[in-house]
């Protein structure tokens, strides 16, 4: 499939998807109506329309755009497909530092920052421990980063009071439930930020593909372009966890089928990456959401219920990386 | 001219006190046995290894002072074993490293290097020498669209996935490459009578030492091999001034 006629399609469904996800559910006529400020309309239902169900799904789509395009640019970086930042221990270092932040009762926007910096922390010691550049390497070193954030995590949440223990739980498992508009523009701006920073590097990680030593060859400072990928990814990775919670696979799963779509191309790639982790990221929370009405379930499960065999299936090829 | 002066290195191979230059149009081969730091030496002449000591002149210009993005519009390097990315087109592969992409200059490298046919193929469903000749119109891409004013091409084992016959042509391409294009040429070869038929100089190295540089029929003789291989060599020639060298 050509790439203008994939943009074109994915753009499509994933306003179609934007849409949907924002009137779903019950009362959806009256929703329809309340969006478009019809004659006759519910104010109170447009009220909630816009403060809690807009947010809600700008935050799903923007999360999923910022996970897809971490996931490709990590991908890219270290040769290798089955790179993610929830199996190799980014988003676990992240959630650690957000939830330090979140019980010093730091503001949102240093929960974040915080969240950044715990998501570089663990990128730079999984890349150091994996320096040999084996994809089995990368991934045990993240296994291993994940059981220690894991385990200082759980220490963590066994000393909260009981309210606190039941919503930092549930945002662990990834919602966007919670969303507000400062979250919903938080996330909407760092995702357009990070998806146009990372074009700049497209033509670099496309020469990276031939290896580090090449894209010197063609004319790139492999160390700097390097930090500035690494940087971004963790960025938008550290940044959806401490906002979001664990919402895994997605940076696997919509890299991989756009690879498999378009070929490797990666500026083609990074400029699609986010709309098709958008549009991932808002069928799941719509499942989480409709799945077992009036219950609801976290995001982070419908995403790894699907993510696991898809991560399992790329594990059993032949060919493992890219590169 | 690209001038290298008394160069050192430590890592990852060292290497003692090489000196030797490479002019626009000439065809320059590396020589030595295993683990002479023939490769080493090609990497460090491409910049990507720092010099312990000494210095590589490009068009009098230190290379250490001259960054990635202006080093590759003056060289471009083809390594032993390139890349076979699954899933990017040779025609993608064709535009990595080159800053503006020239239709025209694209098609004279495809046309020298005959990869007009494997535009649109996966590069993991190349052949070796398919592989070879991609990466060699890719690195003429990247030299024949750039505005410098001296342009290198350095080569390691360029022959490394090719049949006697493959090698020979393909060797007598790149020469005629380097005269047509004003390119100077650095290549790292293993077959000495690869070098002896296409080499306009040679450097010989042994154990990270230059043991000799010069003209090709000056510096390959048969008593000079014999004591950089440490083996005894028989030469033959075919009386209209062709040489090869036999193990005997």
């Amino acid at each position: 499939m050509s790439a203008r006629t994939l943009l074109i399609l994915l753009a499509s469904l994933t306003g179609l998807a934007f849409f949907i996800s924002l009137l779903a559910g019950e009362h959806a006529a009256a929703r329809l109506a309340a969006l478009f400020a019809l004659p006759g309309h519910d104010a109170l239902e447009r009220e909630l329309l816009l403060a809690l169900r807009l947010p809600r799904v700008v935050s799903a789509a923007a999360a999923g755009a910022l996970l897809a395009t971490a996931g490709l640019a990590i991908q890219a970086r270290f040769h290798n497909d089955l790179a993610e930042p929830g199996l190799i221990g980014i988003s676990g270092g992240a959630a650690l530092a957000a939830a330090l932040a979140l019980a010093a009762r730091w503001p949102t926007l240093a929960v974040s920052i915080a969240a950044f910096g715990g998501a570089l922390a663990a990128l730079l010691l999984v890349s150091h421990l994996a320096r040999d550049r084996a994809t089995a390497t990368l991934i045990l070193a993240g296994v291993a980063v994940n059981a220690l954030c894991g385990s200082l995590l759980t220490l963590l949440i066994s000393t909260l009071p009981d309210g606190a223990l039941r919503s930092v739980t549930f945002w662990l498992m990834g919602s966007f439930a919670g969303s507000d508009g400062r979250q919903a523009w938080l996330l909407a701006l760092l995702a357009i930020a990070v998806t146009v920073a990372l074009q700049r590097q497209g033509r670099f990680l496309q020469a990276l593909q031939l290896g580090d030593r090449a894209a010197f060859y063609s004319g790139f400072n492999v160390g700097r372009n390097g930090a500035v990928t690494i940087a971004l990814a963790a960025l938008a990775a550290g940044v959806v966890v401490s906002q979001c919670g664990m919402v895994g696979f997605v940076g696997l799963m919509a890299p991989h089928i756009l690879r498999r779509l378009t070929g490797l191309h990666l500026p083609t790639l990074l400029k699609l990456a986010p709309l098709a982790g958008a549009l991932l990221t808002l069928l799941a929370d719509l499942a989480a959401r409709e799945l077992l009405y009036p219950a609801e379930l976290p995001v982070g499960v419908i995403t790894s219920l699907a993510g696991a065999p898809f991560f399992l299936y790329l594990l059993t090829r032949k060919r493992p990386s890219h590169a | 001219m690209l001038e290298i002066r008394r160069l050192s290195l430590r890592h990852p191979a060292p290497l003692h006190d090489i000196s030797f230059a490479c002019a626009a149009g000439e065809v320059t081969v590396i020589l030595g046995p295993n683990g002479a730091g023939k490769s080493t030496l090609l990497h460090a002449i491409g910049g990507y290894y720092p010099a312990a000591a000494g210095e590589i002149l490009l068009a009098g210009e230190p290379l250490a002072g001259i960054d990635a993005a202006r080093l590759a519009s003056c060289r471009a390097l083809i390594e032993q074993h390139p890349a076979r990315p699954a899933g990017m087109r040779v025609a993608d592969l064709l535009h990595i490293g080159v800053a503006q992409a020239d239709p025209a200059m694209l098609a004279q490298a495809l046309d020298l290097c005959g990869c007009q046919t494997l535009l649109a193929r996966d590069c993991a469903s190349l052949s070796g020498g398919e592989l070879q000749r991609v990466h060699l119109a890719r690195a003429l891409h990247q030299l024949l669209t750039s505005k410098a004013a001296q342009r290198y091409l350095l080569l390691d084992e360029p022959t490394a996935a090719l049949d006697i016959g493959a090698a020979n042509q393909q060797l007598a391409t790149l020469r005629q490459l380097a005269q047509r294009c004003q390119l100077g040429m650095i290549a790292v070869l293993h077959d000495v009578n690869l070098a002896l038929r296409h080499a306009d100089k040679v450097l010989l190295l042994k154990d990270g030492r230059q043991v000799a540089y010069g003209d090709t029929a000056q510096v390959m003789t048969q008593r000079r091999l014999e004591q950089v291989y440490d083996i005894c060599l028989t030469e033959l020639g075919d009386g209209h001034g062709q040489r090869a060298f036999i193990a005997s």
